[in-house]
């Protein structure tokens, strides 16, 4: 009997070990690579949504056990071009990621790319072509992003939402609005220019 | 030897019809409903489920005798999900599109009861020949029936396969295909059309 | 083997089934001249006025849509019921039901084929599939509009204005939104004189309040439908979308609305009373009815969707096996806890 919880003992250790080992000699050689993977995703959304980056600065910080992280978009002479963050919020099923554009100036939006969504195809996914998101290139944010339906838009806070997906729509105008008062709220123009 | 190759044969070719997975067994169905909705997803999917139960039975099958019965499940448990790790980290460091879009169902590959399956129901009982044309037969059957779910749902859902638009700008696509009702609408045609075939077949034989 | 063995045991009792034979229920015992064609070509006449109203607001595309839906039920049916080596039943008019309720939902705008795909998914999945009529769970018509539904979302939300709306705007076809899309998103009410008499944007045999209800109290006349059902159905919708426009009457439209509004005629006389796919017992009526119309409100209300009469129905439907066997009457001397 002793014999045979000692021989479990010892197979179980044995697979643990080896599979451990296994692994940490894959995670050795890959992680390096899914770390790169990201970054690349990360730098292409920032130069589509700040188009006269030519590098960026990451600035953090924490609010109410929260971070907060911008990208700080900076041209080939070093002068900074706008902000660059990402929105993130519920839409018509699961979540949406956006990554959003300021202009320095902080009156204008820049452009914005959708990283990940998963709406309805055909509808409410079209949030994601370029129809869509180049309503938002030079748009104004102040008072704040509004959406308005079957017209062409009528001010410069304006965007036409998706026929037949307002739903969609609306969630993406409310998630870059939630984000960019975040912004303006924590990264005051000043600090940011300095 | 000629009988025992074609045994070999035979542990290979069960899951290629009469045992395929996801049809016949209906196992597996998780993955088969969900990662479906194109071609590319389909085969990815299928590729890594083979690799893993490749490995699995073959390490399973190696250590078969000195594993104690007790704790056979935990063991095999181990074996399989270290192979989910190392498949799901290789897709994600080469095929960062692939993993996005499969993405929880490769970590889940460790509980596709196709592996578990094969290393409890095979592979603990039989050398490791058998068990990697065991492991083949299935992969490439449990392949072979994610690629087909994935040829009709893309073909229909968007007019293409492989990303290849085959049906002209007349063709509307049927979008409730590649939502889930759209694969549950499939798969039950599948399994249907597959019994169907069988029992055609066994009707011949009987008669 | 085994297979095989199972088989013989599921055949027997297909041979042995003769549904005019084998009438189970209490006594007293009628014996009327009702059969199914019967039934269902009144109906058929009942649906008259809201076909007739549909061509009046959306045109001759109407009769279209309807003519198309109908051929395409009926040769789905000959051709399963071919196939499956059943008697050939299509002139017994369920098939005609179903191709022009399911023509009814859709927008006048919506593509000929689509409205065939629609009917072969409705006839071949929602009801053949089942094993035909009396099998089937889910009212075949709401079946094909839920598959059309996903399956063209966009052309399925695609409204026009009626005729002479549109005449007025000196376009051809205008694209709109329904009473319930303007409701929902834009907080817009429309009048109740309009909707009442179908003149707004919406499926184009839904509308018109007045033809449909012509129709469904000329089926209570004959005495094919029973008041629980579209009552308990309208009723529960008043009273549920009542009890939010009265916590808040700027928000929430009134209830006259609710059942004026959308699908909720044509789904409360001819959808929640269809005799297949409802419960048996007076009990399981009520439940299916004022569930169904709760359903609806709140999917309306709370939902995505604007519209909610579709999934209330199908919805239900699902539960009427479960209705039927909770709530069928106890016989007399039976044991209560049994």
């Amino acid at each position: 009997m002793n014999n045979l919880a000692t021989k479990m003992f010892l197979v179980l250790t044995i697979i643990g070990a080896v599979s451990g080992g296994i692994l940490a000699g894959v995670f050795h050689v890959a992680d390096p690579l899914i770390q790169a993977n990201r970054e690349k995703e990360l730098k292409e959304a920032i130069f589509v949504v700040l188009p006269e980056a030519k590098d960026y600065k990451v600035l953090e910080k924490e609010v109410d056990k929260e971070k907060i992280t911008v990208y700080k978009g900076i041209d080939a002479e070093g002068k900074p071009v706008g902000l660059a963050f990402i929105a993130d919020g519920g839409g018509f099923q699961g979540n949406i990621r956006i990554m959003v554009g300021l202009n320095i100036d902080y009156l204008k939006l820049k452009g914005i790319r959708v990283l990940e969504q998963n709406e309805t195809p055909g509808l409410g996914n079209r949030i994601k072509e370029p129809q869509f998101e180049d309503q938002f290139k030079g748009l104004e944010i102040k008072p704040k992003v509004e959406y308005i339906k079957y017209r062409k838009p009528e001010k410069p806070n304006q965007i036409q939402a998706i026929t037949g997906a307002t739903i969609s729509s609306d969630a993406v105008v409310k998630n870059i609005n939630n984000a960019v008062a975040k912004v303006l709220k924590n990264f005051p123009q000043e600090e940011v220019l300095k | 030897m000629a009988d025992n190759n074609q045994n070999l044969w035979h542990e290979f070719k069960k899951g290629l019809w009469q045992d395929i997975p996801p049809f016949r067994l209906v196992l597996g169905t998780c993955p088969t409903l969900a990662v479906t909705n194109s071609v590319i997803n389909g085969i990815a999917m299928g590729l890594a489920t083979l690799f893993v139960l490749l490995c699995s039975n073959i390490t399973v099958s190696a250590v078969r005798k000195i594993v104690p019965g007790q704790v056979r499940i935990a063991a095999y448990v181990v074996i399989i999900a270290m192979y989910v790790t190392v498949a799901d980290m290789y897709l994600a460091a080469e095929y960062p599109p692939i993993s996005k879009a499969l993405g929880p169902y490769v970590p889940l590959i460790v509980v596709n009861c196709i592996i578990l399956g094969r290393a409890e129901a095979f592979a603990q009982k039989n050398p490791i020949v058998p068990s990697i044309m065991d492991a083949l037969g299935m992969g490439i059957g449990f392949t072979m029936s994610l690629t087909v779910m994935g040829i009709i749902r893309e073909l229909f859902g968007f007019g293409s396969i492989l990303d290849i638009k085959l049906l002209g700008s007349w063709f509307e696509p049927w979008i409730v295909m590649i939502l889930p009702g759209g694969a549950f609408l499939v798969f039950g045609f599948l399994v249907a059309l597959v019994n169907y075939i069988s029992r055609k077949k066994a009707e011949t034989v009987c008669h | 083997m085994d297979e095989k063995a199972q088989e013989k045991v599921s055949e027997k009792p297909v041979q042995e089934k003769s549904i005019e034979k084998l009438v189970v229920s209490s006594s007293p015992h009628f014996l009327r001249d009702e059969n199914i064609p019967k039934i269902m070509h009144t109906v058929v006449l009942a649906l008259l006025p809201a076909m007739a109203a549909s061509v009046y607001f959306f045109g001759l595309r109407a009769i279209g849509l309807i003519v198309i839906s109908v051929a395409a039920c009926l040769m789905t049916e000959y051709i399963v019921q071919k196939i499956r080596e059943k008697p050939v039943t299509i002139w017994d008019g369920s098939a005609i039901i179903t191709g022009i309720l399911l023509a009814l939902t859709l927008p006048p705008s919506f593509p000929y084929y689509g409205a065939a795909l629609g009917s072969v998914f409705a006839i071949g999945i929602g009801k053949q599939l089942f094993g035909g009529i009396g099998y089937n769970i889910f009212n075949p018509a709401l079946l094909g509009r839920a598959f059309l539904q996903a399956t063209y979302p966009v052309l399925i939300t695609t409204w026009s204005e009626p005729l002479s709306k549109a005449a007025k705007a000196g376009v051809d076809a205008v694209t709109a939104a329904t009473p319930l899309a303007l409701m929902k998103f834009e907080g817009k009410m429309t009048s109740h004189l309009d909707l009442f008499f179908g003149n707004v944007a919406g499926s184009m045999g839904e509308t018109s309040a007045i033809a449909i209800l012509i129709g469904g109290l000329y089926l209570r006349y004959r005495g094919y439908i029973n008041w629980k059902m579209p009552l308990g159905y309208l009723g529960s919708m008043a009273f549920f979308g009542g009890v939010f426009w009265l916590i808040n009457p700027a928000k929430y439209p009134d209830p006259l609305f609710h059942i004026l509004a959308g699908g909720a005629m044509l789904g409360a006389w001819f959808m929640v009373t269809d005799m297949v796919t409802s419960p048996v017992t007076p009990l399981g009526q009520w439940i299916f009815a004022v569930g169904a119309g709760f359903l609806a409100i709140l999917i309306r209300l709370f939902g995505g969707l604007p519209e909610g009469v579709m999934y209330s129905i199908l919805l239900m439907n699902a539960f009427v096996p479960l209705l039927n066997k909770h709530t069928r009457p106890k016989f007399f001397g039976e044991d209560i806890k049994a």
